[in-house]
């Protein structure tokens, strides 16, 4: 007599059963399982990357003017998220990632999102003083720093921008309310002389701001839609991008040329254009002619041919 | 003392309704999934029904298409009350990637309130058994409000 399947039905006699015992014992996800998103706002530019690449179009992000600066608002809704971690592949921060935690059971999808928030401050200018000081010296009494110097006889203002760390207890104190913070020069993407019109920095842009034409040998930023996210800076293969204040005229005048040198070419361009408008003029002028002859001509000979049939 | 007997046999076996209205079918194999051996959600009384009008939990998943909103709207009529209605996955809530197609009519708060949502593309299975188990706490304080 033979039983089959003995030797396997004995042992599951004495064995506990495969079920997975979940609410009892907590079952955590396998190492690559893509959860709920962890998102690090200290670490985030504001380049508007995964918000670009998210297929669902789960990320939203807001603004929101505050005191000192803006406050920028960052969420995912994971109720409407594929799991797909695009965003985490294309964050050049890491500031996106997709943590194992699968618990995600709500009756209030509110409790779904996931929601990250920073202030970007504002950056302050250096002090400045207006015309109407009277010059008598509080703000320079008032400075912890002793950044400020008054002189009532001579009339002058100064302050020392190394030693000012802009507290601003000096504005508080004027009794004229003549200083203030001037606006910071304007921070923007400059190209270097190095670059060689690979178009890898427009490749990388998130929002597409910068234009490069290889033929031309041109490079171009749209200034409104750069966020200053740095990625164009760190794909750039002859470091030629960098931040700072924003240098106009792309290519930077050689080391070698002076500034007073700079106007010349200026003029000749201006010489050459005025020569090219005048000869253009001329041709113009000798073709209208030629074309205008040309109608009477044939004008003439559609005046004389009715006549010539008769 | 029959009653009871009824209204304690039915808190504890709530009966599940599946409709599928143009899902991927990512989600459904994942229920099924939770009725399996493995992960045995019969051990809380979940049972897959034959027909609506058995049911106390109604799980949708997929973004409701043009075609299967009659369907969804007729089916859902049928359950009687209280009912619980258990969205799973990111499609139902959302529409997910589909959002925005001509064939897809919104997400399914536009036709029924929506109790317990369990997110994930798919969601693992012990997330579907955890919104199952969210589901049958929701109807047992239905339950009790309709008593009232």
């Amino acid at each position: 007599m033979k039983f089959p399947f003995l030797k396997q039905a004995i042992p599951n006699l004495f064995s506990k059963p495969s079920t997975v015992l979940f609410p009892k014992v907590n079952v955590d996800a396998k190492p690559n399982y893509r959860g709920r998103l962890a998102y690090d706002p200290e670490k985030c530019i504001n380049c508007g990357m995964c918000i670009k690449v998210c297929s669902p179009g789960a990320i939203t992000r807001t603004f929101e003017e505050v005191e000192g600066g803006e406050r920028i608002t960052y969420e995912f809704d994971m109720t409407s998220c594929t799991f797909c971690a695009t965003c985490e592949d294309f964050c050049s921060e890491k500031a996106i990632h997709m943590t194992q935690d699968y618990h995600m059971v709500a009756t209030d999808p509110a409790e779904l999102i996931v929601r990250g928030t920073r202030i970007k401050k504002k950056v302050l200018g250096q002090l400045t003083c207006g015309e109407e000081c009277i010059f008598c010296g509080l703000c320079a009494r008032s400075c912890p720093e002793n950044a400020i110097t008054v002189d009532r006889a001579s009339k002058s203002w100064s302050v020392d921008t190394e030693k000012c760390v802009k507290c601003g207890i000096c504005i508080s104190k004027c009794p004229k309310k003549c200083l203030s913070f001037a606006e910071p020069a304007e921070e923007g993407v400059n190209c270097s002389d190095a670059c060689i019109y690979c178009t890898l920095c427009a490749k990388k842009c998130p929002t597409g701001a910068i234009e490069v034409d290889r033929a031309a040998k041109s490079w171009t930023i749209n200034r409104e839609d750069c966020t200053k996210c740095g990625t164009c800076v760190a794909a750039c293969p002859k470091k030629a991008l960098s931040i700072g204040p924003i240098v106009e005229k792309a290519p930077a005048p050689a080391e070698g040329a002076s500034p007073a040198e700079a106007p010349a070419p200026v003029e000749a361009a201006a010489e050459k254009v005025e020569a090219a408008a005048e000869a253009v003029a001329e041709k113009v002028g000798e073709k209208a002619e030629a074309a205008v002859e040309r109608i009477a001509e044939k004008a003439d000979e559609a005046v004389e041919a009715p006549k010539t049939e008769e | 003392m029959f009653k009871k007997l009824i209204a304690d046999s039915t808190a504890k076996s709530p009966w599940i309704y599946h409709i599928n209205t143009g899902s991927c079918n990512g989600c459904d194999i994942e229920l099924v999934a939770v009725l399996t051996p493995r992960y045995d959600a019969e051990r809380f009384g979940f049972k897959l029904a034959g027909t609506p009008r058995h049911a106390d939990i109604v799980v949708v998943s997929g973004p409701i298409t043009t075609q299967s909103k009659e369907r969804l709207i007729r089916t859902l009529a049928q359950v009687p009350e209280p009912k619980c209605v258990v969205s799973l996955g990111s499609c139902p809530r959302s529409c997910n990637v589909f959002k925005g197609s001509y064939s897809v009519e919104g997400p399914l708060e536009n036709f029924v309130h929506v109790d317990v949502s369990v997110a994930g593309c798919t969601p693992k299975p012990e997330a579907v058994i955890e919104g199952l188990y969210k589901a049958t706490e929701i109807l047992k304080q239905k339950r009790e409000a309709m008593k009232k």
